[in-house]
């Protein structure tokens, strides 16, 4: 039973991981309708980027955050100013294009910028398995993964205030519902974009942080956008909820999966896991868990 | 009971409420919700407020004995208005808000009023049509500006300005206030209350203040009433309900009375406030509880399984315990589990989980649905009254409530029941008058005080409860003699969820038929969850399924009335279902929304005719007048069927009983 | 509904010609709006009134011609920069936040009257929580104003059409405009739900003195509200006058009054 319970909280927290990046890609396609491949890779820049202040800069661990947050922001805006103002209105599918290109930019300017190799993030965050889980209840349960969940927390929590209770929440919201509408009201498009898109910076950030202090920064740091996917088509592209909640059973499924299944096909199913249950879900449940009508609405 | 002696002195509502301003002075006396916020006002402010309008009609020439006249949804202000009146000795006539300028004017000009006081744009707007018929009003006083800025009649004020004109005359004229408040007595006319009557025009029923009060004070002794209750005035300012329980009972017992937000967010407004003691009449409870069953039948299936089973224990267990009868553990703590699941959470919905008291009146209320609010533990009451009498007449005591009865003599009222079966009664509430219609009052009340009710009745045998068939005159005869009690019929076939108005036919004839009028919200949800297609109200009522549900439930009141050997005849052979709703705007109901049948008879005298004849279908063109006065032509086909009847079962019913 | 004669011009229309491709849409038109009145652009479907709309607003940027709105003279400008001059709107085929409520639909519209930074909106504290407060209580009038109390929290999409037209218009209403552009209010309404928004547009005109460019196309109403009237007709300006003279225009008479419409 402890055994089982290890097994979904070391899901869960791997889900979590999975949630924020899916959080990301949530957010600028609610606000923006644009699927941006490029959201995995973000989270990759961020953490280069911070490892590279720190390491090359010597800037402290707050200074580099900030720092980075910086970055995030100024890059939110060069994609608004460089490519999305000149693509307004164009088909979905060529916004995609446009991020997937977006994709190799950063990740070619964080290998110039910083390098290519293995590079350890060391922000101080507690490291090991939590002492007082493992006395109490005899489960083993990383210290790092309890604080990324934790982080995950308030990280939603604070978005869910910022979108239900404050004029610029209000605003993304509309922008995602109407664009002309938000245009009448005196909605300026080109500042929610920064906005939408330094927020997801942010959220990107936050996930690189903690897949780095986990792994290491990587380049296959950019490949959980991937996992990222099936955890959209569960819980719905538009849904802040269904991205967390996604997410977690994402987690919790490949894990229980690959220890209780796992034997009898040979293993590896952590790798395609996620996939399966995402075609499973376009079958039967196309909006996702908490998705709207996005695919109703004619 | 409270036993202890009223305070005979305060004997006028400027009196009472200054007693309030020195006992509780800081408490809420009235709440109004507005701009989504609710504002309140302690007695020493309402006080002061109604001070400076008094002042401020006293400056537009109110003297004693003149009439004020009150249009508008329930506001602060409007109340104030009839304080502020009474204050000077003046009388409040209170108006329906939603009747037509013509209606409005016969009352206007019959109670010789000389200022009005209104709310809005609407109800100005309204006066303005009218003013060359009504040359006795002097000034109209609004209380909403908007719309109103650029009128600019003299005789239009706006009511800010008229509490500012008092004031000043207040400073100029100190004791002129509490001068004119003691000089006003029990015996003066307290207010003039126009009864929407079924035929003729309206009449006037002046009513003093020991009528008033004495009548609202026993009331409140019967019920043990206090302070604390919470009341939310929904009902129209014209009618004598509104007045006993929004205004006359606050002032007496001293509660905070709570105007709703608009007339459409009643049922937001019920439940933010949670009234303690609420009236409403059957149709409101009717319409709560047809919300509730389709949103049910829309929940997901656990919950309305959840729901039927507890409503279920509710219906076995839930009138005892209301009662005070004992129950098993087991159904005790059933219902324990059941109010936390279900009856809770419902009753939080409805807006009635503080309830203490609630009452219906003015029609006969379902049986069904009577016992779904007192299965939930809601202490719901019939009770029977008339504007002549301010009200009271007979309550159901606690713990002896029959769906059948209307109760009990009220406090101080004597009752009889004369050689035609008509009841009378005796009270201290009886009115003084109709106004200006001594012949009214004479056939009407007796000189020795009895008032004639038009309602035809007897005291049940076993509980010596009153138990009311009919109005008097409306019951007839077949022609075979059979007893035809038209409405006793139509309130059956009305407790079915998808019947919404009925009319009967039958007296002088050789059997009984009917018009229904369908539920659009009942029977459209039944359609749509048996995936009929329907365009509106008239392919509705036309379609081959509702004519067969509508017949099982006439089938089954048939069933009901072979029951009765006295009614057993008149069991209805053929109804229709009317193509269109009755509608008070056409005259077919009255503003308070009683069928007018005769009226209905002769408007509709194709489809009664058909009703009599072996035509199985029945063209009509109707005039309907939309709401903005306009008028239109409606044609339809309207098809009538044949009703099953059940032989007389009177007699295995007796040898059971 | 008053007489405006005097009255400022609040927006100038020159020379405004629009064109998609091959189709000219809108072809020179020059038109006036006076500050405090109510003007209706009339023409059959397709003659133009919706992009002449679109114009003001900035929706489309001409080809030709010019703007001046409040004494400023411009070829365009881009929708959230005519909004922030005063300029609001609803739209024919309404246009709300549909999963958003009523209050929150309204309170989108004070948008711009809202000046509180992203730091301060972000931790929902300090001068964001007071002007929240504020903007509420503006918002609340307009829903006191448009007798929508009882939609306050339901989400709009759930409203019916006629509610949904009510709603809209509140929105465009808490941007407090000065010239307010209504694209068809009644389109789909009966008829009583016409005269309820009627009364808006006139309490709206008299009680906030807000300038009104209106489409419509029932004849009725138009003859009632407005001051003056526009007649397009395949994007050529087929007359400009009161609504009496319009009326009496045999031009206008054949191109469109003639033709029997829905009334």
């Amino acid at each position: 039973m402890t055994f089982f319970i290890e097994v979904v909280l070391s899901g869960l927290m791997a889900g979590v991981m999975y949630s924020l990046v899916a959080l990301g890609f949530v957010l600028i396609f609610k606000a923006s309708g644009i699927f941006n491949f490029a959201q995995g890779v973000m989270a990759l820049f961020a953490a280069l980027t911070l490892v590279g202040l720190m390491e090359n800069f010597g800037f402290p661990i707050w200074l580099a955050i900030i720092g980075t947050i910086a970055v995030m922001i100024a890059l939110a805006w060069l994609i608004e100013r460089v490519m999305l103002r000149h693509l307004v209105n164009q088909e979905p599918i060529i916004l995609f294009m446009a991020t997937i290109g977006l994709a190799y930019v950063l990740e070619g300017m964080g290998d110039i910028m910083w390098g290519s190799d293995v590079k350890v993030l060391d922000l101080g965050i507690p490291q090991g398995a939590s002492d007082w889980m493992l006395d109490n209840f005899d489960i083993y349960i990383e210290k790092l993964e309890i604080f990324a969940a934790g982080t995950a927390a308030i990280m939603v929590a604070f978005l869910a205030v910022f979108f239900q209770k404050t004029r610029i929440g209000r605003a993304l919201r509309a922008v995602a519902d109407d664009h002309q509408a938000a245009l009448s009201v005196g909605i300026s498009l080109h500042t929610i974009w920064v906005i939408v898109w330094s927020v997801a910076g942010i959220v990107a950030l936050v996930a690189g942080i903690m897949w780095g202090s986990k792994s290491g920064v990587q380049f296959s740091l950019s490949l959980i956008a991937l996992k990222a996917l099936p955890v959209l088509i569960l819980g719905g592209f538009t849904s802040v909820p269904g991205a967390i909640i996604g997410g977690m059973i994402i987690g919790v499924g490949e894990k229980v999966a690959e220890v209780y299944l796992g034997p009898f096909v040979g293993g590896a199913i952590e790798n395609w896991f996620a996939y399966m249950l995402a075609l499973a879900f376009l079958l039967f449940r196309p909006q996702g868990l908490f998705g709207e009508k996005i695919i109703e609405r004619v | 009971m409270d036993q202890k002696e009223p305070d005979t002195d305060l004997d006028t509502f400027p009196k009472l409420l200054a007693s309030h301003v020195k006992l509780r002075p800081t408490r809420d006396a009235i709440r109004e919700k507005d701009l989504g916020i609710w504002q309140s006002w302690t007695w020493a402010e309402a006080a002061a407020e109604i001070r400076a309008l008094a002042c401020g009609l006293a400056s537009l020439g109110l003297k004693r004995g003149d009439k004020l006249a009150i249009i508008g949804d329930n506001r602060p202000r409007l109340y104030w208005g009839m304080t502020a009146a009474q204050a000077l000795g003046a009388v409040p006539v209170p108006l329906y808000q939603d009747a037509v300028a013509d209606e409005m004017a016969y009352v206007l000009d019959n109670a010789d009023v000389r200022i009005a006081l209104v709310e809005n744009q609407e109800q100005v707007d309204k006066m303005l049509e009218v003013s060359e018929r009504c040359p006795k009003v002097e000034h109209i006083i609004f209380d909403e500006t908007r719309g109103l800025r650029h009128y600019e009649q003299e005789f239009l004020h706006d009511y800010e300005k008229v509490q500012l004109a008092g004031v000043a005359y207040d400073h100029d004229h100190p004791e002129f206030y509490d001068r004119e408040v003691a000089a006003g007595s029990g015996a003066d006319i307290s207010i003039m209350l126009y009864t929407s009557g079924t035929t003729g025009n309206p009449k006037g029923v002046v009513l003093s203040n020991d009528n008033v009060i004495i009548t609202a004070r026993n009331g409140i002794v019967r019920e043990g009433l206090t302070a604390d209750e919470e009341v939310l005035a929904y009902l129209p300012m014209a009618w004598v309900g509104d007045n006993l329980f929004s205004y006359a009972q606050s002032y007496v017992a001293g509660f905070c009375v709570s105007c709703p937000e608009d007339a459409s967010t009643v049922a937001q407004d019920l439940r933010e406030i949670g009234p303690t003691y609420y009236f409403a009449p059957p149709r409101v409870y009717e319409n709560m509880l047809t919300q509730v069953m389709i949103r049910i039948e829309d929940a997901a299936e656990i919950k309305r399984k959840l729901f039927h089973y507890f409503m279920e224990h509710a219906r076995q267990v839930g009138v005892r315990i209301l009662n005070g009868q004992s129950v098993s553990l087991k159904d005790s703590l059933l219902y324990k589990l059941g109010n936390i699941l279900v009856y809770a959470p419902l009753k939080d919905v409805l807006g009635l989980s503080r309830t203490r008291l609630a009452y219906t009146a003015g029609e006969a209320i379902g049986p069904e649905i009577f016992d779904f609010y007192r299965s939930l533990g809601i202490n719901i009451k019939q009770l029977y009254g008339q504007t002549e009498c301010m009200v009271f007449i007979c309550v159901q005591p606690d713990g002896e409530v029959y769906a059948d009865t209307v109760g009990t003599p009220a406090i101080d009222v004597e009752i009889k029941i004369d050689d035609n079966g008509e009841i009378m009664y005796r009270s201290p509430g009886v009115f003084l008058s109709y106004y200006k219609n001594p012949e009214s009052t004479a056939s009407t009340k007796t000189e020795d005080g009895w008032v004639h009710t038009g309602d035809a009745g007897f005291f049940d045998e076993h509980n010596g409860h009153l138990k009311i068939i009919d109005r008097a005159k409306d019951v007839g005869k077949l022609n075979d003699g059979t007893l035809f009690a038209p409405k006793y019929i139509e309130n059956k076939l009305k407790f079915f969820a998808f019947v919404k108005e009925a009319v009967l036919f039958g007296d002088g004839r050789d059997y009984s038929t009917a018009f229904i009028n369908i539920d659009l919200d009942a029977v459209g949800n039944w359609a749509e969850r048996r995936g009929l297609a329907y365009s509106g109200y008239i392919d509705l009522s036309n379609l081959d399924e509702v004519y067969q549900l509508i017949k099982e439930c006439v089938d089954k009141v048939n069933q009901d009335l072979s029951a009765d050997s006295r009614l057993a005849n008149s069991q209805i052979r053929r109804f229709l279902i009317l193509h269109k709703e009755l509608d008070a705007d056409d005259g077919e109901l009255t503003r308070t929304r009683k069928v007018r049948r005769n009226f209905v008879g002769e408007r509709y005298d194709i489809l009664v005719n058909a009703l009599y004849s072996d035509k199985t279908e029945c063209h009509i063109d109707t005039q309907v007048t939309f709401e903005d006065g306009r008028t239109g032509s409606l044609a339809a086909d309207v098809r009538i069927c044949d009703a099953q009847v059940f032989a007389d079962s009177s007699t295995d019913q007796e040898a059971a009983a | 509904m008053t007489q405006q004669s005097a009255a400022e011009t609040i927006l100038a229309v020159e020379n405004i010609s629009l064109s998609f491709g091959i189709m000219k849409v809108l072809d020179s038109i020059s038109f006036d709006i006076r500050r405090g009145e109510i003007r209706s652009i009339i023409g059959p479907n397709g003659a133009g009134k919706s992009s002449m709309l679109n114009v003001i607003n900035g929706f489309y940027h001409p080809q030709e011609g010019s703007i001046t709105f409040k004494g400023e003279t411009r070829k365009q400008m881009a929708p959230h920069v005519a909004a922030s001059h005063g300029i609001a709107r609803t739209f024919q085929n309404i246009a709300l936040f549909k999963g958003m409520s009523t209050l929150d639909n309204i309170m989108t519209g004070r948008n711009l009257k809202m000046k509180t930074n992203l730091f301060w909106q972000a931790l929902h504290i300090g001068p964001a929580r007071l002007e929240e407060l504020e903007n509420r209580e503006a918002a609340e009038k307009i829903i006191d104003f448009l007798d929508i109390q009882a939609i306050r929290k339901k989400p709009v999409g759930k409203l019916p059409y006629g509610l949904q037209k009510r709603v809209e218009l509140g929105r465009a209403l808490a941007a407090e405009p000065e010239l307010l552009l209504l694209d068809e209010p009644m389109a789909g309404m009966n008829s009583e739900e016409k005269e309820d928004m009627s009364r808006f547009i006139i309490d709206v005109n008299s009680e906030f003195g807000t300038t009104i460019a209106l489409i419509e196309h029932d004849m009725g109403v138009v003859m009632d509200l407005s001051d003056r009237v526009l007649v397009l007709d395949y994007g050529k300006q087929l007359a400009d006058g009161l609504p009496d003279e319009v009326r009496n225009n045999q031009v206008v008479i054949d191109a469109y009054l003639g033709v029997p419409h829905e009334h």
